[in-house]
């Protein structure tokens, strides 16, 4: 038995799917004071029935973290930043209490700038006297030498016993400081609130005598241990849309250039699927406006769901962005977007003649024809919808290129098909479809297809590997230190690729998923011939391996 | 807000050959830095996709023996297309100004192109400019070229185009490759005083340069009023290039781009990867978009280790004041030049290929037009290392041709075509009607683009 649930903004989602058919859905409206209090009376509720079954895995995406993140109550960390040369220090002040000092690497990992004793000394005393309990050393190049976070923590941590401290070559290994410091200064900001909630899931799992696997979605639609997430919160946010779009591709389960759409009550995610893959923002998630080094599909989110009200702006009709109630057809007062589809293509849905009446009161109210009016409204969806898919497909083909055949065989998005997903689907994506000139795919379930897709995901894991064999050193960036090549001149692409893979193995066994390490593919192989003079010196060479968003083995598809 | 676009294209699947300076590695640690710095991030960057340049683009500059399709390799199309990119952008308000930091460069491609000489195939600038006049009707412009070398293609391409004033300051060409860039290379009769050279003596430093453009390149510039100024953006007169020997810093070049305020700029060549590219990239791009780069500098600048000299200072001024007076009496001089060459201005080159070995002979000859800045020919043989010898002849007609020009040059097409059997090809380059024609003389066949 598998369980998946999915905190969203409205309504918190779960299911119990046995492997081949869905035994149980539950859908409770969400109680943001209270993440665990929600997640736990679904968990109560899908398994009511069901509760002598043996349970493999808890799959949760929460939103634990988003919220954290979203309000101002949690406390401000300190920020230690070691930029060196470059972009002025002010291009970097979005943050308050940040504490430059000197110090600096380069692209080689070389120290070509020290750090200052009476710099740190005075660093301790600023800390202590803004009485900052939690704080991220971050440095430029830290990825290819994290000497000088790790200096700098050792030295914070012999002076300030307690502090908690996050250093960026450990949150974030790819290159971009920007971002490595946004990431690390929102992981030490939120990882203890975190660990909080880890521990009680746990703990209220263990009075419902649960002991099986609990996995928590990322960002990145893979499942990471909730026993070891304690370090990585901000790979759990955004883990929302993740979950519907790896709900799609269970349920859709095809190589396909498809768009995903969910429509809920306010707002529709759209994502896209190539060949059957999800595709990733390229600049990693943004949080509160900055972009962080968390890996995120890449999903626009327009305001725009079935339950979004018909309402008259300036004589004309268009559409409320806030939710007032449900549609006309399910009870509530107001024509919305759900009522239009309901009386444009007679769909039947709930009481269809409220759809109709609660429109023709509006239309009567502002001397305009139903039909007019319900055409305008279904045009407002068609064209927002389109205009943000057309705007995804266009980012896509427009990702900037680094080598000749990429730009060579250019990039067109070719759309097989729309999966509709979530509740407001229904009405609205095959109509879209046929806009589009596209066959238009609504799966069963596909009201639950982001609990759904929770509890089959995969673990996702990933290795990067660089290697300096000029300098003579070798590092990955989950081991964070740098270790030297035995025979450097020796050392080919294919040592690299191999060091990579045992690296993969260790941290599959690390996270108890060993059995996924080989599924991993190299998502990147470059080689440069470092010339000095006329002749080689040696080579850099970088090497990425993943295991990418997918399904677990045993899923074979939901049966109706 | 008002966005610089960038496109950074390093190309790191192509190279000249595995140890040629060109090679992959160049612009590898440029993307770390620039990566690393997260200036991609930044509101006011919009980094752009590369595209390809069509044929077209480069026939309107070049005569490619025998075809566009043999000297502009998929990896020249996308650098070429890549500046147009950025030209587009610019020109359709998209940014504000862009940065091209692509590779293979151009600066040394010349009128007619048999092979590669000084790392260049096609010349990306010039490709730039003849498409930002054809396509977005603009006429005067100006390139500034700032790499070490003598952008010799350059000057060859609008060397009698006075709509066009070309700048080139370098290290002498006594001292360094391609040997030529001297004040007396000026322009052609019809175009003269619109081609300044500016050799520095080796070692010249930040405040050298930097008195070159403020008592000569900008008073040039405010006088010619282009509607478009381009950097021709190289980065080997810093002080840590293996291949030349002069003494500008990152800080140089930044402050440099902040006074030029190019709307484009296209990097050129530059071979100190690790010590120089990384951090004049970063400089230039900084400049541009009007970013504070009083923090940027190299790991092993200090100031002090570069004075001018006193001696490089006089000399630079005397040159200053010369090239400034030549630009000022264009006009006269142009004047004299009818005079003195009446209907027609021939002379002859010797051009080598230093990465190729090619050396090409052209016998060239240009109509003293009193409407227009006249029809060229060129009448052109190579002598290729393996012996194989091409001999082409080239007409050109100019984008403002007068009637008389326009029927001049497409009856001489004509008649080539029929009675030139020591040719193997013909090729028609009618800037006029934007229309490119290369006839085979053998095979009788031709291409029309």
């Amino acid at each position: 038995m598998l369980i998946g649930i999915d905190v969203g903004g409205t309504f918190t989602d779960g299911v119990l799917f046995d492997g081949k058919k869905v035994l149980q859905m539950v859908k409770v409206p969400t109680d943001h004071q209270n993440i665990k209090d929600t997640i736990l009376s679904v968990l109560d509720e899908v398994r009511e029935g069901n509760e002598s079954e043996d349970l493999e895995r808890i799959v949760l995406s929460t939103t634990v973290v988003t919220n954290l993140l979203a309000t101002d109550s949690i406390e401000k960390p300190g920020l230690v930043l070691i930029p060196g040369p470059g972009l002025p220090f002010s291009s970097y002040e979005f943050f308050p209490h940040i504490y430059f000092i000197h110090g600096a690497i380069d692209f080689r990992g070389r120290e070509i700038e020290k750090l200052r004793k009476e710099e740190l000394a005075e660093l301790v005393t600023q800390i202590k006297s803004q009485s900052i309990k939690k704080i991220a050393v971050v440095g430029k190049f830290s990825n290819r030498n994290p000497i000088h976070e790790q200096t700098v923590r050792k030295f914070l941590l012999e002076q300030i016993p307690g502090l908690e401290i996050c250093v960026g070559a450990e949150c974030a290994s790819r290159l971009n400081f920007r971002r490595r410091l946004v990431t690390s200064y929102y992981s030490v900001m939120t990882q203890g609130k975190w660990q909080d909630f880890t521990s009680e899931i746990k703990q209220a799992l263990s009075l419902r005598k649960i002991s099986c696997k609990v996995d928590i979605l990322k960002a990145d639609g893979g499942t990471l241990p909730l026993d070891i997430s304690g370090s990585q919160p901000c790979e759990t946010i955004f883990s929302g849309p993740a979950a519907s779009t790896m709900g799609a591709v269970a349920l859709t389960r095809k190589k396909t250039n498809a768009v995903v759409i969910d429509i809920g009550g306010t707002t529709s995610d759209i994502s896209l699927l190539i060949d059957g893959d999800p595709l990733y923002a390229s600049k990693g998630a943004n949080i509160n406006g900055h972009y962080t080094h968390t890996r995120a599909f890449a999903v626009r989110s327009v305001a725009l769901g079935g339950d979004s009200p018909v309402m008259m702006h300036d004589g004309k009709a268009d559409l409320g962005i806030q939710r007032i109630e449900q549609a006309a057809c399910f009870g509530g007062g107001q024509p919305c977007v759900t009522d239009v589809f309901n009386y444009l293509y007679d769909l039947n849905i709930g009481n269809a003649a409220s759809s109709r009446q609660s429109l023709q009161q509006l239309a009567n109210q502002h001397n305009m024809d139903i039909d007019n009016l319900s055409k305008r409204i279904e045009n407002i969806v068609f064209d927002r919808l389109q205009e943000a898919i057309e705007q995804m497909f266009a980012e896509w083909e427009n990702e900037p290129a680094y080598k000749v055949w990429e730009v060579v065989n250019g990039r067109k998005f070719g759309l097989d098909e729309i999966i509709g997903i979530g509740a407001g689907a229904g009405p609205i994506v095959p109509i879209l479809a046929k806009r589009l000139d596209v066959q238009a795919f609504i799966p069963p379930y596909g009201a639950v297809a982001n609990a759904l897709g929770a509890c089959v995901s995969r673990p996702t894991l990933s290795v990067l590997l660089r290697a300096d064999t000029e300098s003579g050193y070798v590092s990955t960036d989950h081991e964070g230190s740098m270790k030297k090549i035995n025979n450097p001149r020796a050392f080919q692409l294919a040592d690299a690729k191999s060091l990579a893979e045992d690296s993969l193995r260790e941290l599959a066994a690390q996270r108890g998923v060993a059995s996924y390490a080989s599924e991993a593919e190299f998502f990147l192989e470059e080689q440069f011939n470092m010339i000095r003079g006329w002749s080689s010196a040696g080579k850099i060479i970088e090497v990425g391996l993943q295991v990418t968003p997918g399904l677990i083995e045993s899923f074979e598809g939901v049966k109706e | 807000m008002k966005q610089t676009g960038v496109i950074f294209f390093p190309a790191f699947d192509w190279a000249i050959s595995p140890t040629h300076p060109e090679r992959e590695e160049r612009l590898l640690y440029t993307r770390d830095q620039i990566f690393e710095e997260g200036i991609m991030d930044l509101p006011q960057i919009a980094e752009l996709k590369p595209r390809m340049a069509e044929p077209k683009d480069i026939a309107r500059v070049h005569f490619c023996v025998p075809n566009v399709e043999a000297q502009a390799t998929d990896a020249h199309l996308v650098a070429a297309g890549s500046a147009l990119r950025i030209a587009d952008a610019v020109m359709q308000k998209e940014v504000v100004n862009g940065f091209a930091i692509v590779r293979p460069p151009g600066h040394h491609a010349k009128t007619v192109a048999h092979g590669n000489r000084g790392f260049c195939n096609i010349n990306n600038e010039a490709i730039m400019v003849e498409y930002l006049r054809k396509n977005y009707g603009l006429r005067k412009i100006a390139i500034v070229d700032t790499d070490v070398h003598h952008g010799d293609g350059t000057q060859d391409i609008f060397f009698n185009d006075p709509d066009t004033l070309f700048i080139s300051f370098h290290q002498d060409g006594r001292t360094l490759y391609p040997g030529t860039g001297f004040i007396e290379e000026a322009g052609g009769p019809l175009a003269a005083g619109t081609t300044i050279n500016i050799p520095l003596p080796p070692e010249t430093t930040d405040v050298g340069i930097h008195y070159v453009l403020d008592h000569l390149v900008m008073p040039m510039l405010e006088e010619f009023q282009p509607d478009l100024v381009i950097n021709s953006a190289g980065q080997d007169n810093h002080y840590s290039d293996p291949l030349a020997n002069m003494n500008f810093s990152a800080q140089g070049y930044a402050r440099l781009n902040t006074k030029l305020n190019p709307d484009i700029a296209v990097l050129e060549g530059g071979y100190s990867v690790e010590t120089a590219l990384p951090y004049v990239n970063m400089g230039i791009l900084m400049a541009m978009a009007d970013i504070d780069y009083s923090n940027l500098r190299e790991p092993d600048y200090h100031q002090q280790h570069f004075k001018e000299s006193e001696k490089n200072l006089t000399y630079i001024q005397r040159l200053v004041e010369k090239q400034l007076e030549l630009f000022r009496g264009r006009q006269a001089l142009i004047k004299r030049n009818r005079e003195k060459h009446r209907d027609v201005f021939t002379e002859s080159e010797r051009i080598f290929y230093d990465t190729d070995y090619i050396d090409e002979r052209q016998n060239k000859r240009l109509t003293m037009c009193a409407e227009c800045s006249g029809l060229r020919t060129i009448d052109s043989t190579a002598h290729h290392q393996n012996g194989m010898v091409n001999r082409v002849f080239c007409i050109s007609i100019p984008m403002h041709a007068c009637p008389g020009c326009l029927d001049a040059g497409k009856e001489a097409y004509a008649s080539m075509c029929k009675m030139g059997q020591m040719y193997e090809y013909i090729y028609l380059q009618n800037k006029f009607n934007d229309e490119y024609r290369s006839f085979h003389v053998k095979t009788e066949t031709e291409k029309v683009l």
